[in-house]
């Protein structure tokens, strides 16, 4: 079986492991047009070659970041999101009337 | 002990306690929980060999969010440097460290635990979040020195003693299920408490039993473990 390493657990099964898409950076949610949203909600750039992707440790449910070669699928390296989130984003409440429907 | 305590005249009780009567055992209450005091006369000798026992009704409680760790230690919780690691506190309750901001903790056999109790009714401040661990969780003790063989044949990492030490804790998948598995020795006995979702506690309880057969391994009560202490 493939072995995949958790930041968080060491090297464990594959199967124990969820894929979670391709990371994208988060638009910057106070001026992104609906364009940038679904872009980054719903578009994959499906690279060939080496992206960043998300996945979840099932047993910890724990998300962290791999870099892997999608023509080879060799693992580069694993490492833990808050390298990349490392503040935290408040959302402020919506006030549109638009929104409030 | 008192054997004429049925599980039905208590409101926390185990999903296996149909399992447990049919086994013929006698039980213990602590409250309105109720645990198995033992099945057989002589479970010391069977623990030291092999024994599972359940102790999903005994305390244990969960905290996670990145304020956890500063909280607890202002509480006066002795925390583990590192994820993936328990610690024993003064009262006997051990603190399993899950990542760095998530915390475990598990009170002693005897169903009642200070700390838990304390941290439970404190206030917390924000970013500290409470988890029902107590019901969202089984709770299993693999016991003995055929524990290792045992967990062998169900799941895939090294859980041996030599390369899995007392207090280290694998979160992984166990029977095909995901576990908790912390080795949590009882004096010299080698002891692994075992944690997963309380909804297949039945399909971890036979699977386990199965896999202890070839080493003529049994349930034991809570009155086993204790006697090894």
């Amino acid at each position: 079986m493939k072995i995949l390493t958790c930041p968080l657990n060491g090297p464990r099964n594959m199967s124990e492991f969820t894929y979670g898409g391709e990371y994208h950076p988060t638009p910057d949610h106070a001026d992104a047009s609906a364009r940038e949203w679904a872009e980054h909600v719903f578009f994959h750039h499906n690279t060939a070659g080496v992206v960043t992707e998300w996945w979840c440790h099932n047993a910890s449910s724990y998300w962290f970041l791999a870099e892997r070669n999608t023509l080879t699928d060799e693992v580069l390296r694993t490492f833990d999101c808050d390298q990349v989130y490392n503040q935290r984003i408040d959302f402020p409440a919506v006030t549109t009337p638009e929104a409030r429907k | 002990m008192d054997p004429s305590i049925s599980p039905t005249q208590t409101s926390r009780r185990s999903s296996l306690y149909r399992r447990h009567s049919q086994l013929g055992a006698e039980f213990h209450r602590f409250g309105e929980a109720i645990a198995v005091h033992h099945y057989a006369s002589d479970e010391a000798t069977q623990a030291q060999s092999l024994g599972l026992a359940d102790l999903s009704t005994l305390p244990r409680v969960g905290f996670k969010g990145a304020g956890t760790p500063a909280w607890a230690e202002q509480c006066g919780v002795h925390l583990p440097h590192q994820p993936n690691w328990a610690s024993e506190q003064p009262d006997g309750t051990l603190v399993a460290r899950l990542s760095s901001s998530e915390l475990l903790m598990i009170g002693d056999y005897s169903g009642h635990s200070p700390l838990i109790d304390r941290l439970a009714a404190a206030d917390r401040p924000e970013r500290v979040y409470p988890l029902p661990r107590a019901d969202s969780h089984s709770w299993l003790a693999l016991c003995g020195s055929h524990a290792a063989d045992t967990l062998a044949k169900v799941c895939a990492v090294d859980l041996r003693p030599q390369h899995f030490e007392n207090g280290q804790i694998a979160q992984t998948s166990l029977a095909k299920i995901n576990a908790i598995i912390l080795r949590s020795d009882i004096g010299n006995l080698t002891n692994y408490a075992i944690f997963s979702d309380s909804s297949s506690v039945e399909y971890l309880w036979d699977s386990l039993l199965d896999a202890m057969a070839e080493h003529r391994g049994s349930p034991v009560g809570l009155e086993a473990l204790a006697n090894n202490r």
